[in-house]
């Protein structure tokens, strides 16, 4: 990519101002507008405790800049070390949560302690990267992968994606697989090898939409199409998050002026739906201003890995821009409706501490690979 | 395993980079396009559909015009029942029942039906209403709201229902109101109608049901929101102009009809199973009264006792072999009998078949073909004023041989029998003139002499509604002129200023020879002066009445239907009068059918003479009060 080596930017370790900037910009939108999907239940007789809600993610932003600051420290190198470790750790979290989390908002997704409750699966997204990432950085075969050679990668993304669907979650799933995909994405692989995959995922997705998926699901897939048919039950979150969206128009309602949120016409505006927000707040222009941030960032993590000076790095922040891209065009998508409502955060945007924190690492470890190239 | 040992190569992946950021691209030109659909190519109808989020429209109630009789008298009219609810999950039913039971008036047995009905309120429901007591009256409703704050658990609440001060007067022409049901709010959709409203369903409040409506209004409000919201500034910037719209009244209905002349009908009725009677203006064919029995009450109907009420009233109405629900003077055709002899004779007497020197020798009866046409009597020698008098058939069968059956029809569609008079109201039946060419139809090519003989006497096929007979009378007595009949007279704001107003409408100058004419007034008023006249022994001296009498075969076959116990009432014949007052300078022409009463003289008669003579009565003092009010002003100063 030849465009984008930028001479400048080479040699010992330098810190990556734009990704710095593009992140902090992010997240300050993102605090910004969870405090005005919050503010829709100010006074509010039973939900206006969640205003309270904005204190606590404030803290995490603070929590996850701490760990991210920690991992831009750190040599990237360092990691390869633990990513076994890591990997090993989040596939115990995750069968802890399995055997003994609660089932709120059904699906096992927590593991609490006392009052501290966080969902293992967000971390077990950066074991995953780790570990293909650890693959790649060890394999130095140079003519194309069969598919048995590669067994390790796909059997570590498939271990912890079996886990977390059987919670089940198709978000978190989705992500792993995604990741792993890109990372290997980037390897040789024999033609072949692709070809199975081709006819194999279709296969796999069509079977387990009939024996395993449970009815629910399938509604919040199918509901994406038609929303309009089942204006009561899953179809309503993206309808009014259509809404939402297309009330905002070219400028927007104004900062807490969108109506379909501040009368609570948008179902978890705060988790699932902060973009519907954003969007009729500050309309498409400011959608367009958010998303080229967005943008920026994935291409960014491309550059870093094309900059990075060994396989581990590369892989590493392809995986890291993978699991950004993944969240953020899928709750886009979800939200505007060209995808399916599956559960996944909004980077930066979305209330939840896990996710943030887990985001946070991504960058740092991004930040990381960029600053020793 | 070191760090330091550059064993990696990077280069395997450059050619990667390319496609990554070219898919980043696209995923995110997807995301853009479709933002760009959204919120700038349908921009404007998701902020419709978002405004219509947080707006809610309350409807304003309006109120059903009033409808009253010619003399301002209110025959339909609105009020609030009053319901009493009960919820027993708050319902203290130790200290507060017996207070409630106390302040009611109820009765032990009346009291220990709803303790039984509140005890087999199941637990999921112990929170919802319950309604108690149907329409309960104004001192109960007083006593328990001046006791509301006592009354846990009790709750009174008004609803609207139609009122007809008149109950089962007229109902049949007034009509009384229905709930709508799903198939009729599907067809009006869009005109205002929302499920559980109630709309008119026979007669003047079916007919005109799009004036005495009204139409609701609304108050645009922003529903629930955040209190810290600043609702004024918000309603100034989402509510769209108007913000409210007062409901308007529906259009009040003034009718043609006499309520206090319904009244006297009514009265003269009584003792009469079913029947129907309808009084029109001769010089302007109005309505002045039609009634129908038996009747219904239309504040049960109009749900003013509740819907069980309702329920139970519909299902005895639809049972009742008398068909209470059908109206007889416009929407049932009854064979004419005598009373269409004055017709058969205008129309003998314009093809030049008989005049006053005509004579026939009825010996009982009138033998044509093989066959003996029975008479009503021996009358001997009889000519046409005679016959008509005493009701004599075999003259008129003499005339009928003579006579071509289709000239009878034509000049009986002249008269308006067998065409719908266009009254308006109610399904209306045309009645039927048969024709050679309807028999033909009818027998398949079999058609006799005899019938001839048989429409001649206002037998056989031929039949007519109460309303076309009255009309027919009225153009016999006002010198030819058929008036379309009329039942609403003008329509008016609920503040009295007059919308609309109805003059008469001329149907037909009827082509009709003055001197034949006069021939058949004489013996209509022959028919209650003369010794031998069929209305004779019935007149009352003081009535000036001039008309006809009919006795109506009815088949002798068991109507489908009829309880076997019942048909030896089922077989009698249906008894008329048909006539005009006062004999010389007519103003109402009177129709009174009695079904299965027998002889119209007996038993149709005596109902006319009383109705008449109330008639006078009620003309006179109008009379004498036009006469007061023209004098006032000259007493002024």
């Amino acid at each position: 990519m030849r465009s984008l080596r930028y001479g400048s930017l080479r040699g010992g370790p330098h810190f990556d101002r734009w990704l710095f900037l593009a992140v902090a910009f992010i997240c300050a939108s993102g605090l910004a507008n969870l405090t005005s999907a919050l503010s829709a239940y100010e006074g509010h007789s039973r939900l206006g405790g969640l205003g309270e809600l904005y204190m606590s993610q404030f803290y995490w932003v603070l929590t996850g800049m701490a760990v991210a600051g920690l991992l831009v420290v750190i040599d990237y190198r360092n990691l390869e070390r633990f990513a076994n470790v890591s990997f090993g750790g989040g596939l115990f979290s995750l069968a802890l949560v399995y055997a003994l989390g609660d089932a709120s908002r059904g699906a096992n997704r927590w593991l609490q302690f006392g009052s501290f409750s966080f969902q293992p699966s967000e971390f077990v997204k950066l074991g995953v990267i780790l570990a293909v990432a650890k693959w790649i950085h060890d394999d130095n075969q140079t003519e194309p992968r069969t598919l048995w050679e590669l067994r390790v990668p796909l059997l570590i993304t498939a271990v912890p994606t079996a886990i977390v669907m059987a919670q089940p979650d198709l978000g978190t799933s989705l992500v792993f697989v995604s990741c792993a995909g890109a990372m290997l994405a980037m390897t040789r692989i024999r033609r072949s090898a692709i070809v199975t995959v081709a006819i194999a995922f279709p296969t796999v997705s069509v079977l387990a939409w009939t024996y395993y998926m449970k009815d629910y699901q399938k509604a919040r897939i199918t509901s994406f199409l038609e929303p309009e048919k089942d204006v009561t039950g899953i179809g309503w979150h993206a309808l009014q998050s259509r809404v939402a969206i297309g009330n905002g128009g070219l400028l927007g309602e104004g900062y807490k002026q969108g109506t379909q949120n501040q009368f609570n016409l948008l179902p978890d505006q705060y988790s699932d739906f902060p973009f519907a927000v954003f969007a009729e707040d500050w309309g498409f222009v400011g959608c367009v201003v958010l998303l080229s941030v967005y943008a920026f960032i994935c291409i960014w993590a491309v550059h870093v890995a094309s900059q990075a000076k060994d396989r581990f790095g590369a892989a590493l922040a392809i995986g890291c821009g993978a699991m950004f891209f993944t969240h953020t065009v899928f709750n886009v998508g979800m939200a505007i409706g060209v995808l399916p409502v599956v559960g996944i955060a909004l980077p930066f945007f979305s209330y939840g501490g896990s996710s943030m924190v887990a985001m946070f690492m991504a960058m740092g470890m991004l930040m990381s690979v960029s600053m020793r190239r | 395993m070191s760090l330091l040992i550059q064993r990696s190569d990077v280069g395997e992946f450059r050619r990667r980079y390319r496609y990554m950021v070219l898919v980043v691209l696209a995923a995110f030109a997807v995301l853009v396009g479709r933002l760009l659909q959204l919120q700038l190519v349908e921009g404007a109808s998701y902020r419709a559909q978002a405004r219509n989020n947080i707006v809610r429209e309350i409807k304003l109630a309006t109120t059903r015009g009033v409808i009253r009789d010619a003399y301002g008298r209110v025959i339909a009219a609105n009020r609030p029942s009053y319901n009493v609810y009960v919820v027993p999950g708050r319902l203290d039913m130790t200290s507060t029942w017996p207070r409630v039971v106390e302040l009611m008036g109820l009765r032990a047995e009346q009291r220990a039906e709803l303790e039984k009905k509140i005890a087999e309120v199941p637990e999921a429901r112990q929170l919802h209403q319950l309604l108690l007591v149907v329409d309960v009256d104004r001192d109960v409703v007083a006593r328990l709201a001046t006791h509301e704050r006592e009354l846990r658990g009790i709750e009174v609440s008004p609803v609207p229902v139609r009122y007809y001060p008149y109950g089962e007067l007229g109902a049949h022409l007034v009509g009384y109101m229905r709930e709508i049901d799903p198939e009729t709010l599907a067809r009006v959709q869009g005109r205002g109608y929302r499920s559980g409203d109630q709309l008119g369903a026979v007669g003047v409040e079916s007919r005109w049901e799009s004036y005495l409506r009204g139409q609701r209004g609304f108050r645009k409000t922003l529903k629930e929101h955040r209190p810290s919201l600043d609702t004024s500034a918000l309603e100034q910037k989402y509510l769209e102009q108007p913000i409210r719209m007062e409901p308007i009244p529906g259009r009040d209905i003034s009718l043609t009809v006499d309520i206090e002349l319904e009244e006297s009908i009514e009265k003269a009725m009584r003792g009469q199973l079913a029947g129907a009677v309808a009084v029109v203006d001769v010089r302007t064919g109005r309505l002045l009264a039609a009634i129908t029995k038996p009747s219904f009450d239309p504040n049960v109907l109009s749900g003013g006792h509740g819907k069980k009420a309702v329920r139970e009233l519909v299902k005895r109405l639809y049972t009742d072999p008398l068909k209470p629900t059908l109206d007889k003077t416009i929407s049932a055709a009854y064979p004419p009998g005598s009373t269409f002899k004055p017709f058969s004779a205008l129309t003998a007497m314009a093809d030049g078949l008989v005049d006053l020197s005509t004579r026939v020798d009825c010996r009982g009866g009138y033998e044509y073909g093989r066959r003996f046409f029975r008479c009503t009597g021996v009358h001997r020698q009889v000519n046409l004023h005679a016959a008509m008098v005493r009701s004599c058939n075999a003259f008129f069968y003499a005339l009928g041989e003579r006579e071509n059956i289709d000239r009878f029809a034509q000049v009986g569609l002249d008269f308006g029998f067998g065409v719908k008079t266009g009254i308006g109201v109610n399904p209306e039946s045309a009645g039927r003139m048969p024709t050679r060419a309807w028999y033909t139809r009818r027998y398949k090519g079999q058609y006799v002499g005899g019938y001839s003989l048989f429409a001649a006497i206002g037998q056989g096929a031929a039949t007519t509604t109460v309303v076309q007979l009255a009309l027919a009378y009225a153009a016999l007595a006002n010198g030819g002129t058929l008036y379309q009949p009329q039942v609403v007279r003008s329509i008016e704001t609920s503040d009295g200023t007059i919308v609309q107003e109805f003059p008469p409408r001329v149907r037909r100058m009827v082509d009709v020879n003055r001197q034949h004419l006069s021939t058949v007034q004489d013996a209509l008023i022959g028919v209650v002066r003369e010794r031998e006249g069929t209305a004779h022994a019935e007149r009352i001296e003081s009535v000036d009445i001039a008309g006809k009498t009919g006795t109506a075969q009815v088949s002798h076959v068991t109507p489908r239907g009829v309880d076997p116990g019942k048909v030896w009432y089922f077989n009698r014949d249906h008894a008329w009068f048909a006539g005009y007052a006062p004999s010389r300078s007519p103003q109402i022409a009177i129709v009174v059918l009695v079904e299965h009463g027998g002889g119209g003289g007996k038993n149709a008669v005596p109902i006319a003479m009383r109705v008449v003579r109330d008639w006078q009565k009620m003309e006179e003092k109008r009379a004498s009060l036009r006469a007061v009010a023209r004098q006032k002003p000259e007493r002024g100063p």
